[in-house]
Protein backbone atom coordinates (compact mmCIF):
# COMPACT_ATOMS: atom_id res chain seq x y z
CA UNK A 1 0.00 0.00 0.00
CA UNK A 2 1.64 2.98 -1.00
CA UNK A 3 -0.03 6.59 -1.78
CA UNK A 4 1.67 9.17 -4.04
CA UNK A 5 0.79 12.55 -4.69
CA UNK A 6 1.35 14.68 -8.02
CA UNK A 7 1.38 18.39 -7.08
CA UNK A 8 1.26 20.32 -9.88
CA UNK A 9 -0.28 18.92 -12.19
CA UNK A 10 0.59 20.23 -15.36
CA UNK A 11 -0.59 21.22 -18.54
CA UNK A 12 -4.22 22.67 -17.40
CA UNK A 13 -5.10 25.55 -16.76
CA UNK A 14 -4.90 26.47 -12.78
CA UNK A 15 -3.77 24.78 -9.79
CA UNK A 16 -4.47 21.28 -9.33
CA UNK A 17 -2.99 18.16 -6.79
CA UNK A 18 -4.19 14.68 -7.11
CA UNK A 19 -3.45 11.86 -4.38
CA UNK A 20 -4.08 8.36 -4.93
CA UNK A 21 -3.33 4.85 -2.59
CA UNK A 22 -1.64 2.16 -4.77
CA UNK A 23 -2.82 -1.00 -3.65
CA UNK A 24 -0.81 -4.27 -5.98
CA UNK A 25 -0.43 -1.96 -8.62
CA UNK A 26 -3.48 -0.65 -8.88
CA UNK A 27 -5.24 2.21 -8.06
CA UNK A 28 -7.99 1.67 -5.25
CA UNK A 29 -8.49 5.47 -4.28
CA UNK A 30 -7.64 8.92 -5.30
CA UNK A 31 -8.35 12.81 -3.95
CA UNK A 32 -8.28 15.78 -6.29
CA UNK A 33 -7.42 19.49 -4.96
CA UNK A 34 -7.73 22.51 -6.50
CA UNK A 35 -4.75 24.68 -4.72
CA UNK A 36 -5.98 28.17 -5.75
CA UNK A 37 -8.70 30.03 -4.36
CA UNK A 38 -9.66 33.83 -5.14
CA UNK A 39 -12.91 34.44 -4.38
CA UNK A 40 -14.29 36.22 -7.14
CA UNK A 41 -18.04 34.67 -5.34
CA UNK A 42 -17.47 37.02 -2.92
CA UNK A 43 -15.78 39.97 -4.26
CA UNK A 44 -19.05 40.32 -6.94
CA UNK A 45 -21.74 40.38 -4.10
CA UNK A 46 -23.16 43.77 -4.16
CA UNK A 47 -21.76 44.94 -7.58
CA UNK A 48 -23.18 46.84 -9.97
CA UNK A 49 -23.55 44.52 -12.65
CA UNK A 50 -22.72 46.45 -15.32
CA UNK A 51 -19.04 47.02 -14.77
CA UNK A 52 -19.15 43.28 -13.41
CA UNK A 53 -18.61 41.42 -16.58
CA UNK A 54 -15.38 43.23 -16.21
CA UNK A 55 -14.07 41.27 -13.34
CA UNK A 56 -16.18 37.81 -14.15
CA UNK A 57 -14.93 37.47 -17.83
CA UNK A 58 -11.56 37.49 -16.28
CA UNK A 59 -12.19 34.29 -14.18
CA UNK B 1 23.98 35.61 -18.66
CA UNK B 2 24.41 32.07 -18.12
CA UNK B 3 26.48 29.92 -20.98
CA UNK B 4 23.72 27.54 -22.44
CA UNK B 5 24.53 24.27 -23.50
CA UNK B 6 22.94 24.87 -26.48
CA UNK B 7 24.74 27.91 -27.72
CA UNK B 8 23.75 30.82 -28.63
CA UNK B 9 20.15 32.50 -30.13
CA UNK B 10 21.76 32.79 -33.46
CA UNK B 11 22.63 29.06 -33.54
CA UNK B 12 19.49 28.07 -32.08
CA UNK B 13 17.60 30.06 -35.06
CA UNK B 14 19.79 28.74 -37.81
CA UNK B 15 18.58 25.11 -36.24
CA UNK B 16 14.92 26.14 -36.98
CA UNK B 17 15.50 27.15 -40.60
CA UNK B 18 15.28 30.63 -39.50
CA UNK B 19 16.98 32.22 -42.41
CA UNK B 20 19.22 35.56 -41.88
CA UNK B 21 16.76 37.89 -43.79
CA UNK B 22 13.81 36.64 -41.50
CA UNK B 23 16.20 37.36 -38.63
CA UNK B 24 17.10 40.73 -39.55
CA UNK B 25 13.79 41.65 -40.31
CA UNK B 26 12.62 40.41 -36.91
CA UNK B 27 15.64 42.52 -35.80
CA UNK B 28 13.96 45.70 -37.45
CA UNK B 29 10.66 44.97 -35.95
CA UNK B 30 11.84 44.28 -32.46
CA UNK B 31 13.72 47.70 -32.91
CA UNK B 32 10.49 49.53 -33.96
CA UNK B 33 8.66 48.21 -31.07
CA UNK B 34 11.48 49.64 -29.09
CA UNK B 35 11.39 52.95 -30.55
CA UNK B 36 15.19 52.11 -31.71
CA UNK B 37 16.57 54.51 -34.87
CA UNK B 38 17.18 52.02 -37.41
CA UNK B 39 20.74 52.42 -36.94
CA UNK B 40 20.26 50.49 -33.86
CA UNK B 41 18.79 47.34 -35.75
CA UNK B 42 22.79 45.78 -36.06
CA UNK B 43 23.34 46.41 -32.73
CA UNK B 44 20.18 44.80 -32.03
CA UNK B 45 21.29 42.03 -34.45
CA UNK B 46 24.91 41.52 -33.10
CA UNK B 47 23.58 41.24 -29.76
CA UNK B 48 20.88 38.23 -30.34
CA UNK B 49 23.70 36.78 -32.44
CA UNK B 50 26.08 36.48 -29.79
CA UNK B 51 23.74 36.23 -27.09
CA UNK B 52 23.34 33.13 -25.16
CA UNK B 53 19.79 31.55 -24.62
CA UNK B 54 18.58 33.02 -21.72
CA UNK B 55 16.77 30.65 -19.30
CA UNK B 56 13.07 31.29 -18.11
CA UNK B 57 10.54 30.52 -15.13
CA UNK B 58 7.03 31.43 -15.77
CA UNK B 59 5.66 31.28 -12.02
CA UNK B 60 1.61 31.44 -12.01
CA UNK B 61 -0.12 32.14 -8.91
CA UNK B 62 -3.94 33.85 -8.48
CA UNK B 63 -4.10 33.88 -12.53
CA UNK B 64 -6.91 32.85 -15.01
CA UNK B 65 -4.10 31.97 -17.83
CA UNK B 66 -4.93 34.91 -19.76
CA UNK B 67 -1.62 35.74 -19.76
CA UNK B 68 -0.45 32.29 -20.92
CA UNK B 69 -3.00 32.80 -23.43
CA UNK B 70 -1.41 35.87 -25.06
CA UNK B 71 2.52 34.03 -24.43
CA UNK B 72 0.81 31.56 -27.32
CA UNK B 73 0.11 33.83 -29.35
CA UNK B 74 3.56 35.26 -29.86
CA UNK B 75 4.38 35.56 -33.67
CA UNK B 76 7.49 37.47 -33.13
CA UNK B 77 9.11 34.90 -33.09
CA UNK B 78 6.24 32.31 -33.66
CA UNK B 79 5.26 29.96 -30.61
CA UNK B 80 7.71 27.56 -30.97
CA UNK B 81 10.95 29.60 -31.76
CA UNK B 82 10.20 31.97 -28.39
CA UNK B 83 9.35 28.82 -26.47
CA UNK B 84 12.38 26.30 -26.93
CA UNK B 85 15.25 28.37 -29.06
CA UNK B 86 14.64 32.39 -28.20
CA UNK B 87 14.20 31.73 -24.66
CA UNK B 88 15.02 28.56 -22.84
CA UNK B 89 12.12 28.11 -21.09
CA UNK B 90 12.17 26.30 -18.41
CA UNK B 91 9.85 26.26 -16.28
CA UNK B 92 6.04 27.38 -16.93
CA UNK B 93 3.28 24.43 -15.44
CA UNK B 94 0.63 25.33 -18.38
CA UNK B 95 2.82 24.36 -21.23
CA UNK B 96 5.86 22.02 -19.82
CA UNK B 97 6.11 18.62 -19.90
CA UNK B 98 7.00 16.51 -16.59
CA UNK B 99 4.41 17.15 -14.10
CA UNK B 100 4.54 16.52 -10.08
CA UNK B 101 8.48 16.50 -8.17
CA UNK B 102 9.79 16.57 -11.77
CA UNK B 103 8.53 19.94 -12.47
CA UNK B 104 9.65 21.11 -9.28
CA UNK B 105 13.10 19.82 -9.79
CA UNK B 106 13.36 21.55 -12.91
CA UNK B 107 12.73 24.78 -11.18
CA UNK B 108 15.12 23.63 -8.65
CA UNK B 109 17.68 23.62 -11.19
CA UNK B 110 17.46 26.39 -12.69
CA UNK B 111 17.11 28.48 -9.41
CA UNK B 112 20.59 26.93 -8.24
CA UNK B 113 22.10 27.88 -11.72
CA UNK B 114 21.00 31.54 -11.15
CA UNK B 115 21.14 34.47 -14.17
CA UNK B 116 17.91 33.07 -15.29
CA UNK B 117 14.70 35.62 -16.22
CA UNK B 118 11.61 35.27 -14.12
CA UNK B 119 8.01 36.18 -14.87
CA UNK B 120 5.07 36.20 -12.58
CA UNK B 121 1.48 35.79 -13.72
CA UNK B 122 -1.36 36.24 -11.42
CA UNK B 123 -1.20 37.90 -7.28
CA UNK B 124 0.02 36.68 -4.56
CA UNK B 125 -2.12 35.62 -1.50
CA UNK B 126 -0.69 36.78 1.62
CA UNK B 127 -4.07 36.16 3.78
CA UNK B 128 -3.82 32.79 6.35
CA UNK B 129 -0.36 32.61 5.92
CA UNK B 130 -0.58 32.44 1.88
CA UNK B 131 -2.38 29.08 1.75
CA UNK B 132 -4.74 29.85 -1.23
CA UNK B 133 -2.24 29.30 -3.74
CA UNK B 134 0.26 26.14 -2.97
CA UNK B 135 2.14 24.61 -5.71
CA UNK B 136 3.87 21.36 -4.80
CA UNK B 137 3.15 21.91 -1.28
CA UNK B 138 4.74 25.47 -1.05
CA UNK B 139 2.89 28.58 -1.02
CA UNK B 140 3.13 31.33 -3.57
CA UNK B 141 5.01 33.83 -1.49
CA UNK B 142 7.75 31.20 -0.56
CA UNK B 143 8.09 30.27 -4.10
CA UNK B 144 8.08 34.30 -5.48
CA UNK B 145 10.72 34.72 -2.52
CA UNK B 146 13.22 31.92 -3.17
CA UNK B 147 13.03 31.97 -7.15
CA UNK B 148 13.71 36.12 -6.70
CA UNK B 149 16.53 35.78 -4.83
CA UNK B 150 18.70 34.38 -7.34
CA UNK B 151 17.02 35.76 -10.51
CA UNK B 152 18.50 38.46 -13.00
CA UNK B 153 15.30 41.02 -13.01
CA UNK B 154 11.81 39.79 -12.85
CA UNK B 155 8.87 40.71 -14.97
CA UNK B 156 5.26 41.17 -14.04
CA UNK B 157 2.81 40.51 -16.38
CA UNK B 158 -0.87 41.01 -16.45
CA UNK B 159 -2.69 43.13 -14.00
CA UNK B 160 -2.76 40.69 -11.56
CA UNK B 161 1.06 40.27 -11.05
CA UNK B 162 1.51 43.94 -11.23
CA UNK B 163 -0.92 45.54 -8.99
CA UNK B 164 -3.13 42.82 -7.45
CA UNK B 165 -5.01 42.19 -10.15
CA UNK B 166 -9.20 42.10 -9.45
CA UNK B 167 -8.48 39.20 -6.89
CA UNK B 168 -7.06 42.06 -4.22
CA UNK B 169 -10.33 44.17 -5.10
CA UNK B 170 -12.07 44.79 -1.72
CA UNK B 171 -12.87 42.74 0.78
CA UNK B 172 -9.68 41.22 -1.05
CA UNK B 173 -10.36 37.94 0.54
CA UNK B 174 -7.34 36.06 0.53
CA UNK B 175 -5.23 39.56 0.38
CA UNK B 176 -3.93 39.37 -2.99
CA UNK B 177 -0.62 40.81 -4.06
CA UNK B 178 0.91 42.32 -6.47
CA UNK B 179 5.26 41.79 -7.42
CA UNK B 180 6.19 45.01 -6.11
CA UNK B 181 4.61 44.28 -2.85
CA UNK B 182 6.17 41.05 -2.30
CA UNK B 183 9.54 41.41 -3.73
CA UNK B 184 11.95 44.41 -3.72
CA UNK B 185 15.73 44.36 -4.23
CA UNK B 186 15.67 42.61 -7.76
CA UNK B 187 14.55 44.31 -11.11
CA UNK B 188 11.11 44.76 -11.56
CA UNK B 189 9.27 45.36 -14.97
CA UNK B 190 5.85 45.73 -14.83
CA UNK B 191 3.75 44.47 -18.15
CA UNK B 192 0.26 45.94 -17.24
CA UNK B 193 -2.79 44.92 -19.31
CA UNK B 194 -5.65 41.87 -18.92
CA UNK B 195 -3.48 40.52 -20.41
CA UNK B 196 -0.16 42.03 -21.49
CA UNK B 197 0.75 42.11 -24.95
CA UNK B 198 3.44 39.26 -25.84
CA UNK B 199 5.02 41.57 -28.52
CA UNK B 200 6.06 44.13 -25.41
CA UNK B 201 7.73 41.17 -23.74
CA UNK B 202 9.90 40.01 -26.44
CA UNK B 203 10.72 43.59 -26.95
CA UNK B 204 11.49 43.74 -22.95
CA UNK B 205 13.76 40.38 -23.88
CA UNK B 206 15.33 41.92 -26.96
CA UNK B 207 16.26 45.18 -25.13
CA UNK B 208 17.64 43.18 -22.37
CA UNK B 209 19.03 40.98 -24.43
CA UNK B 210 21.23 44.19 -26.66
CA UNK B 211 21.86 46.70 -23.69
CA UNK B 212 21.80 44.26 -20.26
CA UNK B 213 19.35 46.47 -18.61
CA UNK B 214 16.03 46.47 -18.46
CA UNK B 215 13.97 49.77 -20.82
CA UNK B 216 13.14 52.97 -19.52
CA UNK B 217 9.87 52.60 -17.30
CA UNK B 218 7.20 54.72 -15.83
CA UNK B 219 6.32 55.59 -12.43
CA UNK B 220 4.57 52.37 -12.02
CA UNK B 221 7.51 50.10 -13.50
CA UNK B 222 6.19 49.80 -17.07
CA UNK B 223 8.33 50.16 -19.86
CA UNK B 224 7.94 53.71 -21.75
CA UNK B 225 8.55 52.28 -25.29
CA UNK B 226 4.82 50.35 -24.80
CA UNK B 227 3.02 52.54 -21.92
CA UNK B 228 4.47 55.72 -22.47
CA UNK B 229 1.71 56.91 -24.82
CA UNK B 230 -1.68 57.07 -24.55
CA UNK B 231 -4.28 55.13 -26.93
CA UNK B 232 -5.51 58.06 -27.47
CA UNK B 233 -2.77 59.35 -29.03
CA UNK B 234 -2.16 57.07 -31.54
CA UNK B 235 -5.86 55.85 -32.02
CA UNK B 236 -6.58 55.60 -35.59
CA UNK B 237 -10.38 57.15 -35.18
CA UNK B 238 -8.58 60.54 -33.54
CA UNK B 239 -9.45 62.11 -35.80
CA UNK B 240 -12.97 61.53 -36.12
CA UNK B 241 -12.81 62.57 -32.12
CA UNK B 242 -11.15 65.73 -33.41
CA UNK B 243 -13.57 66.50 -35.68
CA UNK B 244 -16.19 66.16 -33.71
CA UNK B 245 -17.98 62.93 -35.13
CA UNK B 246 -19.09 60.34 -32.08
CA UNK B 247 -20.59 57.35 -32.20
CA UNK B 248 -23.92 57.86 -29.87
CA UNK B 249 -25.54 54.46 -30.02
CA UNK B 250 -24.58 50.94 -30.66
CA UNK B 251 -25.25 50.47 -34.51
CA UNK B 252 -25.72 54.25 -35.34
CA UNK B 253 -24.04 55.59 -38.62
CA UNK B 254 -21.58 56.97 -36.74
CA UNK B 255 -20.72 53.51 -35.38
CA UNK B 256 -20.99 51.44 -38.59
CA UNK B 257 -18.45 54.41 -40.30
CA UNK B 258 -16.05 53.78 -37.51
CA UNK B 259 -16.20 56.71 -36.04
CA UNK B 260 -14.61 57.87 -32.20
CA UNK B 261 -16.16 55.96 -29.54
CA UNK B 262 -15.63 58.27 -26.62
CA UNK B 263 -18.82 58.74 -25.88
CA UNK B 264 -19.64 55.09 -25.64
CA UNK B 265 -17.19 55.52 -22.85
CA UNK B 266 -13.73 54.75 -24.49
CA UNK B 267 -10.84 54.34 -22.20
CA UNK B 268 -8.13 55.55 -24.67
CA UNK B 269 -8.07 58.98 -23.13
CA UNK B 270 -6.62 57.97 -19.94
CA UNK B 271 -4.94 54.85 -20.86
CA UNK B 272 -1.55 54.13 -21.36
CA UNK B 273 -0.15 51.51 -23.82
CA UNK B 274 0.15 50.76 -27.40
CA UNK B 275 -2.24 48.86 -28.56
CA UNK B 276 -3.30 51.19 -31.58
CA UNK B 277 0.28 50.58 -33.40
CA UNK B 278 1.27 46.76 -32.44
CA UNK B 279 -2.37 45.68 -32.08
CA UNK B 280 -3.34 42.13 -30.98
CA UNK B 281 -3.40 38.44 -32.64
CA UNK B 282 -0.43 38.77 -34.87
CA UNK B 283 -1.52 42.43 -35.68
CA UNK B 284 -4.75 41.40 -36.79
CA UNK B 285 -7.00 43.96 -34.86
CA UNK B 286 -7.47 45.79 -31.45
CA UNK B 287 -10.40 45.91 -29.63
CA UNK B 288 -11.34 49.80 -30.56
CA UNK B 289 -10.74 48.12 -34.21
CA UNK B 290 -13.67 46.04 -33.27
CA UNK B 291 -15.76 49.02 -32.87
CA UNK B 292 -15.84 49.09 -28.85
CA UNK B 293 -14.32 51.42 -27.02
CA UNK B 294 -10.99 50.83 -24.77
CA UNK B 295 -11.65 49.65 -21.17
CA UNK B 296 -7.89 50.78 -20.07
CA UNK B 297 -6.94 47.76 -18.69
CA UNK B 298 -3.37 48.60 -18.38
CA UNK B 299 -4.61 50.80 -15.57
CA UNK B 300 -4.40 50.35 -12.06
CA UNK B 301 -7.75 48.96 -11.03
CA UNK B 302 -9.12 49.13 -14.31
CA UNK B 303 -12.91 47.44 -13.78
CA UNK B 304 -13.57 50.28 -11.25
CA UNK B 305 -14.10 52.97 -14.11
CA UNK B 306 -17.96 52.26 -15.02
CA UNK B 307 -17.31 50.60 -18.71
CA UNK B 308 -19.55 52.47 -20.52
CA UNK B 309 -19.34 56.12 -19.01
CA UNK B 310 -17.39 58.96 -20.41
CA UNK B 311 -14.26 59.25 -18.46
CA UNK B 312 -15.47 62.51 -17.31
CA UNK B 313 -12.86 64.66 -19.29
CA UNK B 314 -14.91 67.36 -20.78
CA UNK B 315 -17.97 67.30 -23.53
CA UNK B 316 -16.54 68.11 -27.02
CA UNK B 317 -18.69 70.87 -28.32
CA UNK B 318 -17.92 70.05 -32.26
CA UNK B 319 -17.25 73.32 -34.07
CA UNK B 320 -20.25 75.17 -36.35
CA UNK B 321 -18.22 75.43 -39.02
CA UNK B 322 -18.04 71.49 -40.33
CA UNK B 323 -20.05 71.08 -44.00
CA UNK B 324 -23.24 69.95 -44.05
CA UNK B 325 -22.75 66.24 -44.83
CA UNK B 326 -25.47 64.31 -43.90
CA UNK B 327 -28.65 66.39 -45.44
CA UNK B 328 -28.52 69.04 -48.19
CA UNK B 329 -26.55 69.38 -51.36
CA UNK B 330 -23.15 71.93 -51.06
CA UNK B 331 -21.47 72.22 -53.77
CA UNK B 332 -18.04 70.62 -54.52
CA UNK B 333 -15.76 74.07 -54.43
CA UNK B 334 -18.21 74.97 -51.16
CA UNK B 335 -17.41 72.39 -49.31
CA UNK B 336 -13.63 72.75 -50.07
CA UNK B 337 -14.01 76.34 -49.28
CA UNK B 338 -16.00 75.76 -45.46
CA UNK B 339 -13.66 72.29 -45.72
CA UNK B 340 -10.27 74.27 -45.20
CA UNK B 341 -12.14 76.58 -42.73
CA UNK B 342 -13.36 73.78 -40.42
CA UNK B 343 -10.31 71.72 -40.95
CA UNK B 344 -8.23 75.04 -39.04
CA UNK B 345 -11.18 75.05 -36.31
CA UNK B 346 -10.91 71.30 -36.08
CA UNK B 347 -7.32 71.39 -35.70
CA UNK B 348 -7.23 74.41 -32.81
CA UNK B 349 -10.26 71.77 -31.21
CA UNK B 350 -8.08 69.47 -31.08
CA UNK B 351 -5.29 70.87 -29.36
CA UNK B 352 -7.67 72.28 -26.71
CA UNK B 353 -8.53 69.10 -26.02
CA UNK B 354 -5.15 67.44 -26.31
CA UNK B 355 -4.38 69.92 -23.36
CA UNK B 356 -7.55 69.82 -21.31
CA UNK B 357 -6.58 66.27 -20.97
CA UNK B 358 -3.36 66.26 -20.36
CA UNK B 359 -4.46 68.60 -17.57
CA UNK B 360 -7.09 66.77 -15.97
CA UNK B 361 -4.57 63.70 -15.82
CA UNK B 362 -1.62 64.86 -14.32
Amino acid sequence: MAKIAIDPITRIEGHLRIEAQIDGGQVTDAWSSSTMFRGLEIIMKGRDPRGSWLMAQRI
Amino acid sequence: MVDHPDGTLMDALVRKGVTRRDFLKFCSVMAGTLALPASMVPKVAHALETATRPPLVWLEFQDCAGCTESLLRANQPTVAELVLDVLSLNYHETIMAPSGAQAEKSLEDTVNAGGYLTVVEGSIPTGENGIYCCIGGRTAVDILQEVASNTAAIIAVGACATYGGWPSTPPNPTEAKGVHEIVSGVPIVSMSGCPYNVDNLTATVVHYLTFNKLPDMDDLGRPLFAYGRRIHDNCERRGHFDAGEFVREWGDEGHRNGWCLYQMGCKGPITFHNCPTIRWNQGTNWPVGGGHGCIGCSQPNFWENPAYETTGIFEVTPPQTFPPTEEGGISPAGAGAIGAAAGVAAGVAGAVAVRQITKESE
